[in-house]
């Protein structure tokens, strides 16, 4: 535990030089520690899926292996979140569901809450018109967002603001795990932050990768 | 930014007050890439909205498209090196 705090310290200092995002005072916990965690069971999920299904396909660009790649990110990401966020728990539920080919709502106080909007709605014309055009964009946000359909507005927002900081998270940690992967394979040290156009699309994964000048 | 508005009937009418909604809209504009440094108090919710909707989806483009990079990856190494070399990363990292 000790080595993983002060590796996840260094992380962050690397990070920071590296992204050029700007730094969320507020809620870092998306950018230190649970990142690291996030890699470790990111690490061991794509390896073991990986394991699982080589050596029967094409080591070309499986759909269901990216897929399965996106899927088991998607729920480390979402173990990550520890159960504190709708949307987090809604990508477990779902996953484990979807062999069942069945659906789970998460359960939310969703009918009175819109009832309310509609109010709202009739109570004021400029109101009115602001309420309608929330409401959609709204709709929207909360299909994008998993497990947030109906959502109360504010509710739908911190769930929304949550899950962008998760998945700006993801990204980072993917594309590291990339370059890692890329630096790796193609035994060249060096690569930069961002590992572009590695392989030209379909690669039969034959040759190493040529590094990027 | 947080000025006492008078239109009390919506907070008696329901939960979800103006003020709460603007407060989150102007929160989850921070979040945004673009997002503006300074403080604009007139912040249209509806724009806020529209750019988060398109942000996340770029991140869910971005998600797949490192998803498939990785597939690629891991398919074409040698899995126990491959997870030897990358826990070897991260401790030096």
């Amino acid at each position: 535990m000790e080595a993983e705090s002060s590796t996840s310290n260094q992380q962050r200092k690397r990070k920071r030089s590296a992204s050029e995002s700007s730094e969320k005072p507020a809620q870092s916990t998306w950018r230190s520690d649970k990142e690291h965690r996030l890699y470790s069971s990111k690490l061991l999920e794509a390896l073991r899926r990986v394991r699982s299904g080589s050596g029967s396909s094409s080591p070309r660009t499986d759909p269901p292996r990216s897929r399965a790649v996106r899927e088991a990110a998607d729920r480390a990401l979402a173990i990550s979140a520890r159960g504190r966020t709708r949307w987090s728990r809604a990508i477990l539920s779902s996953r484990s569901i979807k062999l069942k080919s069945n659906r789970i709502r998460v359960p939310c106080p969703a009918r009175p809450k819109r009832t309310e909007l509609e109010r709202i709605q009739s109570a004021a014309d400029q109101e009115k018109k602001k309420s309608v055009v929330l409401q959609s964009k709204a709709k929207v946000l909360g299909r994008l967002v998993p497990g947030c359909k109906k959502l109360s507005f504010p509710t739908l927002l911190e769930e929304a603001s949550d899950y962008i900081k998760a998945l700006e998270m993801q990204v980072k940690a993917m594309s590291a795990l990339t370059e890692i992967l890329s630096m790796f394979g193609g035994g060249t040290e060096g690569a930069p932050g961002m590992v572009q156009d590695a392989g030209a699309g379909t690669s039969t994964g034959t040759d190493s990768m040529p590094p990027p000048a | 930014m947080s000025s006492r508005r008078s239109h009390s009937r919506h907070s008696s009418a329901s939960r979800i007050t103006e003020e709460e909604i603007n407060e989150l809209v102007s929160k989850l504009q921070m979040m945004l890439p673009d997002a503006p440094i300074s403080r604009n108090s007139r912040v249209s919710a509806r724009k806020v909205l529209q750019e988060t909707c398109s942000y996340i989806r770029s991140l869910h483009q971005e998600v797949d498209d490192l998803s498939e990079k990785l597939s690629e990856l891991l398919a074409s190494t040698d899995t126990d090196s491959a997870e030897a070399a990358i826990l070897r990363s991260l401790l030096m990292q």
